[in-house]
């Protein structure tokens, strides 16, 4: 229980940082933040692999990505972010409140009870075997799903004629 | 407080201040953000409920956040391409600017 009495308040700052920092860049950074505490917390729990899978998907890829396109994007104006922050407090607190208390009531009307070993391992060898026999279909389905994703997002990220950065750069004169 | 209620408390918090961040940003690629912190929020319940829950329960939690890693992977691929793809004509992030097909 104390790795989790430490490690939760960490997660909820980082959390909290990075809904609410004004700056792009500084969010994104907490989130890789949040998203290693939870790869941390994994680890904690007995989850070696998942924690691992975590580590290297989310902090390794996701967030990185994330920074990249702020980096592409360079978005501005955080004054204005600034002014209108107590009208979005506001509107933000008004919908999440109430989830949050129906959230919370149900975790602990359906908390299991603490009738579980000391310690659990995630069993690899077990875990393998399952994803390749048992659900092997939908581990294929991933795989096309992922295949779909990279040429997709290479579709869409792709420069095409009609774009106004096309109509911004300097013209050349046209061919006869 | 045992352990797995807190574990869950905490996954709901985490929740919220998604929903949170998606409700209240401007920026795009911030609302995804919230989007990766409610995901994160739900692969906890997962791993809580394994370490917690049956004893004979061998790896359906963990299984099922594998699969739900590789998803999130996909959708922030594909999200961050949208929103390149959306800036390349805009020139904003704004979603209070991204407003064309607005009745």
């Amino acid at each position: 229980m104390t790795p989790l009495l430490i490690l939760t308040p960490l997660v909820v700052l980082a959390a909290l940082g990075a809904i609410w920092k004004a700056r792009p860049v500084h969010a994104a950074l907490l989130l890789a933040l949040t998203l290693a505490l939870h790869a941390v917390l994994y680890l904690v729990l007995g989850a070696d692999f998942i924690g691992l899978v975590q580590f290297m998907v989310y902090v390794g890829a996701v967030a990185v990505l994330i920074v990249f396109s702020l980096l592409i994007t360079r978005p501005g104006d955080e004054a204005e972010e600034i002014a209108r922050r107590p009208r979005s407090l506001a509107t933000g607190l008004l919908c999440t409140v109430p989830v949050l208390v129906m959230l919370a009531d149900l975790a602990r009307l359906h908390a299991p009870s603490g009738t579980s070993p000391a310690a659990k391992r995630l069993p690899i060898a077990a875990l393998g075997e399952t994803l390749f026999t048992t659900h092997a279909p939908a581990v294929l389905g991933i795989a096309v799903l992922l295949t779909a994703v990279m040429i997709g997002a290479a579709l869409l990220a792709r420069e095409t004629r009609g774009d106004t950065s096309i109509k911004d750069a300097p013209q050349t004169p046209e061919r006869p | 407080m045992n352990p797995s209620a807190w574990l869950l408390t905490l996954s709901s918090l985490l929740f919220t201040l998604g929903l949170f961040a998606v409700l209240t940003r401007r920026n795009a690629i911030l609302v995804l953000v919230g989007i990766e912190l409610m995901l994160n929020a739900a692969n906890l319940n997962f791993i809580t409920f394994w370490r917690y829950g049956r004893p004979d329960d061998a790896a359906n939690g963990p299984l099922f956040v594998l699969f739900s890693i590789a998803i999130a992977a996909a959708e922030a691929a594909v999200g961050l391409a949208i929103i390149l793809a959306v800036f390349r004509h805009t020139r904003s992030t704004d979603l209070n600017r991204i407003d064309s097909l607005h009745g």
